[in-house]
């Protein structure tokens, strides 16, 4: 609740300052929500000792939404089974014969032609990073493992592309098909990947199909997207021109719009082969297959690290190739020699014939046979020899950071972590400094500030697993109001009303609390570097490539080092969410201070305004919609990763949703994925809307 | 210059385009509430929430002339033309084609119309990013199913009379603004259309290269005689390119006429006002101010004005002369007579 709270903090203050001008009975609209949610929060606190119900949703009122969920849809799947079915022995023929082709081709025709392909799109740079990518991969020993994988990509890309191309082409097409095209693909963003994995399951059968067809749906949308975003942005003078010229609504599109659109068409394709493979890897959980995820998880479990950080390194080589070259790809740039292209082909096919009786076969290289052990070794040394100081770390964190914030400071603060006990003395005490604090701020006409000290000291005393669900509801739907009126309010205690009645509140609040415990220290940390990258070139310049690198690898691969250091365990899975969802809040921030009008800021210093009053007065706010964009994104981040962190131990949704796939039960298994996207929505209109709001007081 | 005796190649009557929800029907109402008063029903739309860009509009172009629709942003010139194209769907009005009514026609023969007699020619240029120029101005001659060899002949044509001979195979990013929407002319000629249609053709340009290419466009039209309709902001554009002007103001034709007409007959303050700023000797002739008088005064003097004469031109040769003089027609009668201080006159700004 903590990063509602501080958004609450930011939305309040905007929302009194927008609407200063025509008070009402003296209260601003913020002022009045922190007040009705300081009123009911306190009467939540006061009552909850007597009244169960207010700590708990009563089980009479809570619906047996999974079991209906679940029998309705077996119920349908029974219907749509052979068709289904039938599907995927259809699919499986492209599977085989990529599968069939990769891994049987020798390796060196293999590489060859990965690397003529290099060559041909980036010249020398891309060619030595296929040829050492590649020959990393070989000598690995991981080679079959990944000619497996990249046989489930090559087959699940085109069809990706295909269906997101032509759902964006139609949704240009046809007005009233785009809305609901839109909105599907925004909430198809916050569906967390293995949500989809049980259904497919149960629908497909057991097998890589699965992980194909999930792959094909989860990499669909952003070629949908920007195929839409594409053709749109077609100037209009180009698109009546074509008009004008005779051709027809044929013509114009595909002589004229698409090809138009080929820049913004190209960073879909890029996006679609990366979420393709990012599923494929993630698809490995339903084990089956040979594949190199399954290895990455295989040695995870094994707790065989040297091994798992080599895959892991295989996996990252795979993304690193497969963005550049596709991005490579979009840029327009001069093409390389055909005849060096042909040359290195024919190289390939030469050692190809020669292989059988010169190289060892694929699965023979074994070349960090040696450095898997060495790095096991150096690992267990490094773990023994710093073992106080890494387990000093985490409890530090567990116990002062994390605990409070789940379960509060009146559970969380025991004699034998903080050396006292809390109790009720010390609440009332805390609740009547925060008061006088709030008070004198409301005296200084900071009334909002003062409410919403109230209410975050409540919710770190109480802890937001243990959020009252009234005092949440009052919340979220006040937030709304302020962020967007009457109908995101309605929304927002709707959707969340969903939550309760299915009887997932639970989990529901632990994967707010770990999410909440992410963004805060991604917000203070990412802040403070985007904030140091915006005014140091050279720290952008290094972080710049980290961020990049961040946002290629798989989710999958956040794990592996986390729990070399701290092993299982909601730690671990706090560290792999902060180490992936701190990029956008990086980026953003950077972005937003960096991107103010040149204008505004010599204004600023012609008012004799120093570097840090230009940042306070003038960067900050102009770039505050920016930086709310990038928190936006950073939730939505820390969500998705939420999900996968719970192959190393959560207890929120995302273990209900890893539960589901690994029971086959199809009504749990939606039901908590539904219920984590609606968090993720909830989360992203009101951010959404806040930013708005900012954005449009800026007159931008 | 146009003669009033060709026939029209384009026929506007009462053409209304109004933006809004249930556009057609709503004006239907409003001008049946207001007796059919154009003015009162527009304002009455405009209070319903409706947009009504262009009022009851009439006018004829005639065939071969180059009539320039002037207005400042937002009165409606823009949306005019694509009414009249039919890139926008007109709400109500007949808008006639030599002789075909364009609002009517349907999809297929639209199409036809605007491969084989329709050519136009856009502010942004509107040149395929994707294709050289070649390609680009070889277009419209796909659209009509002319194999390559033959496309490519005609575009090299083309280039040339723009005079960009050379530059066939360059990308529209390799060119300057001008050079770009020079192969726009050339797209929207290469079809060799009987009509054009120009949106601020030259607005996105630097002074320079807009005079140069003004220039450019005159030497082509008194080649070509295409009958042209074309859309600026620009006095000095309309007066320097126009045979006749219509000047646009809240989406209704204030004034029509030519050059000449509009300078020294404005018909209210708001066209005074736009041509207040213009060298009027530069661009109204003799033919404007004379007159023939039943009985001729005594003319002392014949400096040789001919009534096709800019203003400035004739008195430079008539300045220091008190008496007035003979104005020339093209048949080499006489036309008319005008006093030199009538010229002199004319050129006075007014004080307002």
């Amino acid at each position: 609740m903590i990063e509602i709270s501080a958004t609450g903090a930011v939305g309040l203050a905007s929302g009194s300052s927008g609407t200063g001008m025509r008070r009402l009975n003296g209260l601003t609209p913020g002022v009045r929500v922190a007040f009705l949610c300081v009123l009911v929060g306190a009467a939540c606190l006061l009552l909850a000792p007597s009244q169960a119900w207010i700590k708990t949703w009563p089980q009479a009122l809570t619906l047996p939404a999974t079991a209906w969920i679940g029998s309705g849809l077996t119920a349908a799947f029974e219907f749509l089974k052979p068709a289904a079915r039938l599907a995927a022995k259809l699919l499986e023929y492209p599977m085989a014969g990529a599968n069939r082709l990769l891994v049987g081709a020798p390796y060196a025709l293999t590489i060859g032609v990965l690397a003529a392909l290099g060559w041909h799109i980036g010249g020398r740079r891309m060619l030595a990073l296929v040829l050492a990518g590649l020959g990393f991969i070989l000598a690995s020993g991981y080679w079959i493992a990944s000619m497996n994988t990249l046989a489930l990509v090559v087959v699940s890309v085109p069809l990706a592309l295909a269906l997101g191309g032509l759902i964006g082409v139609f949704a240009y097409e046809f007005l009233s098909f785009r809305r609901t095209v839109e909105t599907v693909l925004d909430i198809m963003q916050t569906v967390p990947t293995f949500a989809y994995l049980t259904p497919l399951l149960l629908l497909f059968g057991f097998g890589p199909v699965v992980g194909l067809i999930a792959s094909v749906i989860y990499a669909a949308p952003p070629m949908a997207r920007n195929v839409l975003l594409g053709l749109q942005r077609v100037e209009p003078d180009i698109r009546e021109a074509a008009i004008m010229n005779g051709a027809t609504r044929i013509q114009q599109l595909v002589l004229v719009e698409i090809p138009s659109a080929t820049q913004q068409i190209m960073v879909g394709v890029n996006q679609t082969i990366m979420a393709a493979l990012s599923m494929v890897i993630i698809a490995a959980v339903i084990g089956g297959f040979n594949d190199i995820g399954w290895e990455v998880l295989l040695t995870m479990r094994k707790a065989a690290f040297g091994q798992s950080l080599i895959a892991g390194v295989v996996i990252v080589i795979f993304a690193v190739l497969a963005d550049r070259m596709s991005s490579g790809l979009a840029k327009e740039s001069k093409r390389h020699s055909w005849r060096i292209t042909v040359a290195i082909l024919l190289t390939g096919i030469i050692v190809a014939a020669l292989q059988g009786s010169l190289l060892p076969a694929a699965n023979d290289f074994a070349m960090f046979k040696g450095a898997t052990s060495v790095i096991d070794r150096y690992l267990g040394a490094f773990t023994a020899a710093n073992g106080a100081l890494l387990e000093g770390i985490k409890n530090t964190t567990m116990f002062f950071v994390l605990l409070p914030l789940r379960i509060g400071l009146d559970e969380a603060v025991l004699p034998f972590t903080w050396g006292f006990q809390w109790t009720n003395g010390i609440s009332i005490a805390v609740f009547g400094i925060t008061s006088v604090a709030a008070l004198v701020l409301g005296m200084r006409n900071r009334a909002v500030a003062g409410l919403s000290l109230l209410v975050a000291t409540g919710i770190l005393v109480t802890g937001i697993a243990n959020l009252p669900w009234p005092f949440v509801l009052v919340a979220l739907g006040g937030l709304g109001w302020l962020a967007g009126g009457p109908k995101l309010s309605a929304f927002a205690v709707l959707m969340v009303s969903v939550v309760l009645l299915m009887g997932l509140w639970e989990p529901a609040l632990l994967s707010l609390y770990l999410c909440a415990a992410s963004v805060l220290i991604c917000v203070v940390v990412g802040g403070a570097i985007g904030l140091a990258c915006a005014v140091s070139e050279n720290a952008w310049r290094v972080m710049r490539p980290v961020c990049d690198f961040l946002q290629t690898i798989p989710l999958f691969v956040f794990l592996i080092p986390v729990l070399m250091f701290f092993q299982i365990g909601e730690f671990s899975a706090f560290l792999a969410i902060c180490a992936y969802a701190i990029v956008p809040m990086i980026r953003y921030t950077q972005h937003g201070l960096t991107s103010t009008p040149e204008e505004l800021i010599e204004a600023a210093v012609s008012s004799g305004a120093n570097e840090w009053q230009v940042m306070r007065e003038v960067r900050i706010p102009y770039s505050a919609p920016t930086i709310l964009l990038g928190l936006n994104q950073t939730i939505l981040y820390a969500f998705s990763m939420l999900v996968i962190a719970a192959l190393i131990g959560t207890t929120d949704l995302g273990q209900q949703i890893y539960l589901a796939l690994g029971q086959g039960d199809v009504g749990l298994g939606v039901a908590a994925g539904a219920s984590m996207a609606i968090l993720a929505l909830v989360a992203d209109r009101l951010i959404q809307g806040f930013a708005a709001r900012q954005r449009h007081a800026l007159g931008l | 210059m146009s003669q009033p005796s060709s026939p029209a190649a384009i026929s506007c009557k009462g053409v209304w385009q109004v933006f809004g929800a249930d556009a057609p029907d709503q004006l239907k109402r409003a001008l049946a509430e207001t007796g059919n008063d154009a003015r009162a029903a527009a304002r009455l739309l405009r209070e319903r929430g409706l947009v009504p860009a262009v009022q009851d509009v009439t006018f004829d172009v005639r065939e071969g002339e180059v009539f320039v629709i002037m207005g400042l942003s937002g009165s409606g010139k823009s949306t005019l033309i694509r009414t009249i194209s039919r890139l926008a769907e007109g709400t109500a009005g007949s808008i006639l084609i030599h002789g075909e009514d364009i609002l009517t026609a349907s999809k297929q023969r639209l199409i036809e119309l605007r491969r084989n007699k329709l050519g136009m020619v856009f502010q942004h240029f509107g040149l395929f990013p994707h294709m050289t120029v070649a390609d680009n101005v070889g277009f419209p001659l796909k659209m009509q199913g002319l194999n390559r060899p033959d496309r490519r002949k005609r575009a090299q044509e083309m280039l040339e009379l723009v005079g960009l001979a050379g530059r066939e195979d360059a990308f529209p990013r390799e060119l300057s603004g001008g050079q770009r929407q020079r192969v726009g002319i050339a797209r929207a000629l290469a079809v060799n259309p009987d009509l054009l249609f120009l949106d601020e053709p030259y607005s996105a340009l630097d002074p320079l290269i807009r005079r140069q290419l003004q220039d450019e466009f005159l030497k082509l039209q008194a080649g070509l005689q295409k009958t042209s309709v074309f859309i600026t902001h620009d006095i000095t554009e309309a007066l320097k390119l126009a045979d006749r002007i219509a000047i646009m103001r809240d989406g209704v034709v204030v004034q029509i006429g030519t050059p000449d007409e509009i300078i020294v007959n404005p018909v209210d303050d708001y066209v005074r006002e736009f041509t207040r700023d213009v060298p009027k000797g530069r661009y109204s002739h003799v033919s404007a101010m004379m007159n023939m008088p039943e009985t001729l005064p005594k003319m002392p003097d014949d400096p040789k004005i001919e009534e096709d004469m800019t203003i400035d031109d004739a008195l430079a040769s008539c300045m220091a002369l008190y008496q007035p003089v003979p104005v020339w027609g093209r048949d080499g009668k006489m036309a008319g007579i005008v006093h030199p201080s009538q010229l002199a006159g004319a050129l006075q700004v007014e004080r307002t």
